[in-house]
């Protein structure tokens, strides 16, 4: 099919052996590429519930989309696509029943992919010794990654371009954490991008992989190449604009949301039993610009450079990483009401020097928190350490422990959900996970319509980025299947809608419905493979804090979340789906209008 | 089915004279017709690092306009290619990018080493410098594809020529694309302006990872040796 090669490379570690297979047309034409031609691959090799997901077994992919390699503005997005080690529904039906998981990463390493020739590739097996794959266009190794294990991603990131000898390389890599099987370990590229949730580090970890390198020399190409260079340039000519909202994202980045979010109530503070963090100016875009703050950065062909690096100098000394985001300024800043800066970004470059989820490790520290301010767990359970509010050494001690599974952080690296079940004491009500995956910075009491359909029915577990309605969620899976960035996707509307792309790309005309049904195929495919798993109504359901305990500070002051109202928001939302509300299962008219039929349930 | 055509001299000329863009293209280089060659002040690609991002659509551009896509026999515009861009970001950690493209050094290092004899009636060697743009310019049918200008720009200034791997001839020498540099026209970040320069002046005429140590003591104000 026009603009795509057609190839999966298939690396399994088990054996050495290298393959390259043909997509199927079909699987193109329906799933994409990224986020869904990954699920579809995902669920061609696992044909059955219950595969342990840290077996060699388990694929694990990663999938650029069809618009990496191309020049369209803001294209480089890598979906890694697995099945999860952090999801695991009430009743599992299997020893190791778990979701999908699926993490996003920007950077360069997608469209490099492309460049080399593939449209998705997928690693099986399990290595006898770390080794790290590189791949150069036609030429893939497995190579011996002895001299890197235990290297942490800021180290390892300097070290291996280096050894490489040739900075064209673009690479991706776990750290310590996804060599100790941390199952909230990410996969971490350029030392400051993730691909984040839902513990796909951890399975890269149980490959002894440490790290994959591409470089390409070829480019994709296009059926329609005047239609596609005519879109080009009126994409460019939109971004070349600068208004206000490019200026935005250049000025803050997600940052600027910080202090937003803070002033209107829907910030996770104090393990988001408040909305709102009185000291949020500290952490927020102006102090950042003022001491930490040097340069923006952009990923492949971005035109929003959201990232900004920089140093902040203090105690925790002078380190250069890139500074507050909204998610990792939230999850290790006000939900844990920490506002030293220097700090805080000692925090954050650790967590991605470990190569940790950050949003899920600053979930657990701070329930521990608050059952440590509780009395629930006393200093002997957190050996030794005293876990106050606040407390930025107390948070670095527990960022190591978890990375390397020590102690009280061999425990806690497992989530909130086990260390609930584990504490007790009434300590489940302010667990905050959905399906065991902890939610991300936004708080759910304010807008439950939104988030609250966001966190509970997102495939992944909680997840912030899942969408809030069903065309949300659809429209989302899309953007992640096409290698696209959703902070961009505002500017690719009307004329320049994706779609547009697609056609000029592919040379088969994209109506509207056809495009949004592929989303819609995409996120029920998803759903089928968690509803084999044994996930029900009864995993879709939000903590109980959100129901009993409303703000007591703040612009939201009060807000909580109606159990009624949202069940019923809930049972909206199945029935738009097709999908059946006591069992959630899909309906078979909803997976045969879809042409999921294939997938057995 | 496209195909990638590497631009020329001669096929540039065609599509200026059948393009649309033709006339904006022979103002550019009307402007540029007044500069003698040999000064250290011309106009050049300008390097301002502290706004490049990173996002590399200088390359994709580049290589789109040097390298023509044959269209059904129409010539285009290509979609981009970085491994065939003359001009190249390259990335550091701690974070600095560093876009580099030939300097126009006043000097040329690789013309001087050239060891190909001057051409009787123009006087070039197989590598020379246009008199109009000021750029280097091969002439591969009088290249013995030695390597010399490659060797010399690597070991002394940006490293920016690369050998064709069947032939050993130069490539990636920036091309101003005739006058109206593509790289320039689509870097939103302002990173990039074709302006005259001191083509002497900081950060110039070295090694990107010479000028990312010194970007990164500037930024970050730590020393930090990369290659």
């Amino acid at each position: 099919m026009n603009g795509y090669y057609g190839k999966l490379l298939d690396v399994n570690l088990s054996n050495g052996k290298v393959k390259v297979i043909d997509i199927p047309e079909s699987d193109m034409r329906n799933f994409i590429g990224g986020r869904g031609l990954g699920m579809k691959i995902l669920t061609d090799r696992i044909k059955k519930p219950g595969l342990d997901p840290l077996s060699p077994a388990n694929p694990l992919l990663f999938m650029p989309g069809p618009f990496c390699g191309l020049p369209i503005p803001n294209s480089s997005r890598t979906c890694v696509v697995t099945k999860s080690p952090r999801t695991n529904p009430a009743n599992p039906l299997y020893k190791h029943s778990s979701g999908i998981g699926y993490a996003n990463m920007g950077g360069f390493f997608g469209p490099e992919l492309r460049f080399a020739g593939y449209d998705a590739m997928v690693v099986t097996g399990k290595a006898r010794k770390p080794v790290y794959i590189c791949i150069e266009d036609d030429r893939v190794e497995i190579r011996d990654a002895s001299k890197y294990w235990g290297m942490k991603t800021d180290e390892f990131d300097r070290k291996f371009i280096e050894d490489l000898g040739d900075r064209r390389f673009e690479s991706c890599y776990i750290g310590p954490a996804g060599e100790n099987l941390v199952p909230m370990a990410c996969i971490i590229n350029t030392a400051a991008r993730a691909a984040g949730r839902g513990g796909t580090g951890c399975v890269m970890g149980s490959k002894n992989l440490k790290a994959i390198a591409v470089r390409g020399t070829k480019s994709p190409q296009v059926a329609n190449h005047e239609k596609f260079l005519e879109l080009l340039e009126l994409s460019r000519k939109t971004f070349a604009g600068l208004d206000d909202g490019v200026k935005r994202w250049r000025a803050s980045g997600t940052t600027g949301a910080l202090e937003n979010s803070s002033n209107n109530g829907t910030q996770a503070v104090k393990n988001f039993r408040e909305g709102t963090f009185e000291e949020v100016q500290k952490i927020g875009t102006l102090a950042n610009r003022e001491k930490i703050w040097k340069r923006d950065f952009a990923c492949f062909t971005c035109q929003l450079a959201c990232k900004k690096s920089g140093n902040a100098k203090g105690a925790y000394g002078t380190l250069v990483h890139d500074g507050p985001e909204y998610e990792t300024g939230t999850m290790l800043g006000t939900n844990l009401l920490i506002s030293d800066l220097n700090g805080l970004q000692k925090l954050i470059y650790d967590g991605d020097d470990y190569g940790l989820d950050i949003i899920s490790a600053g979930n657990v520290i701070g329930f521990l928190m608050e059952c440590y301010e509780k009395g629930l767990i006393d200093t002997d359970f957190l050996d030794g350490i005293d876990l106050r509010w606040g407390s930025v050494d107390a948070t670095l001690e527990m960022l190591r422990k978890i990375s390397y599974r020590d102690g009280i952080g061999d425990k806690a690296s497992r989530g909130v959900k086990y260390m609930a079940a584990l504490i007790g004491k009434g300590s489940e009500n302010f667990a905050i996970h959905v399906k065991g995956h902890e939610l991300a910075a936004w708080n759910v009491h304010r807008n439950p319509g939104s988030y609250g359909i966001t966190y509970t029915m997102s495939n992944r577990g909680a997840c912030h980025l899942s969408g809030g309605s069903k065309t949300a969620q659809d429209s989302m899976a899309l953007r992640d299947s096409l290698g696209t960035c959703s902070f961009a996707s505002s500017w690719f509307r009307n004329d320049l809608h994706y779609r547009h792309f697609m056609s000029a790309i592919t040379g088969i005309e994209w109506s509207e419905k056809e495009f949004v049904m592929a989303g819609e195929r995409i996120f029920n495919l998803e759903k089928m493979f968690n509803y084999r798993e044994g996930f029900r109504r009864g995993d879709d359901v939000l903590p109980e804090r959100f129901y009993t305990e409303p703000y007591t500070i703040g612009a939201a002051k009060g807000a909580v979340v109606n159990r009624d109202s949202f069940e019923g928001i809930q049972n909206k939302f199945y029935d738009e789906r097709g999908w059946d509300r006591e069992t959630t299962r899909p309906l078979k008219e909803t997976i045969d209008r879809l042409g999921l039929g294939y997938f057995l349930l | 089915m496209t195909k990638l055509v590497a631009h020329t001299r001669r096929a540039f000329v065609r599509n200026v004279t059948l393009g649309a863009g033709a006339l904006a293209m022979f103002r550019g280089i009307g402007l540029l017709a007044a500069q003698a060659s040999g000064d250290t002040k011309v106009k050049a690609i300008f390097i301002d690092f502290d706004k490049c991002s990173g996002c590399r659509t200088c390359e994709m551009a580049c290589s789109a306009f040097n390298h023509r896509a044959d269209v059904g026999g129409k010539m285009m515009e290509g979609l981009g290619n970085p491994e065939l861009s003359n001009i190249r970001v390259w990335h550091y950690n701690p974070d600095v990018d560093v876009p580099v493209t030939c300097f126009l050094c006043s000097d040329a290092p690789c013309v001087e080493t050239c060891p190909v004899e001057k051409h009787p009636s123009t006087g070039r060697k197989a590598l020379y410098r246009d008199p109009l743009l000021h750029t280097v310019v091969c002439d591969y049918d009088r290249c013995i594809g030695c390597g010399s200008c490659a060797v010399v720009c690597a070991s002394s200034r940006g490293g920016v020529i690369e050998r064709n791997p069947e032939n050993g001839k130069p490539g990636r020498i920036c091309t101003l694309c005739g006058g109206d540099p593509s790289c320039v026209k689509y870097c939103t970040y302002g990173a990039l302006s074709f302006r005259e320069i001191e083509l002497d002046e900081p950060l110039r005429n070295m090694k990107p990872g010479d000028i990312a140590g010194k970007l990164i003591e500037k930024y970050y104000e730590i020393t930090h040796r990369v290659n």
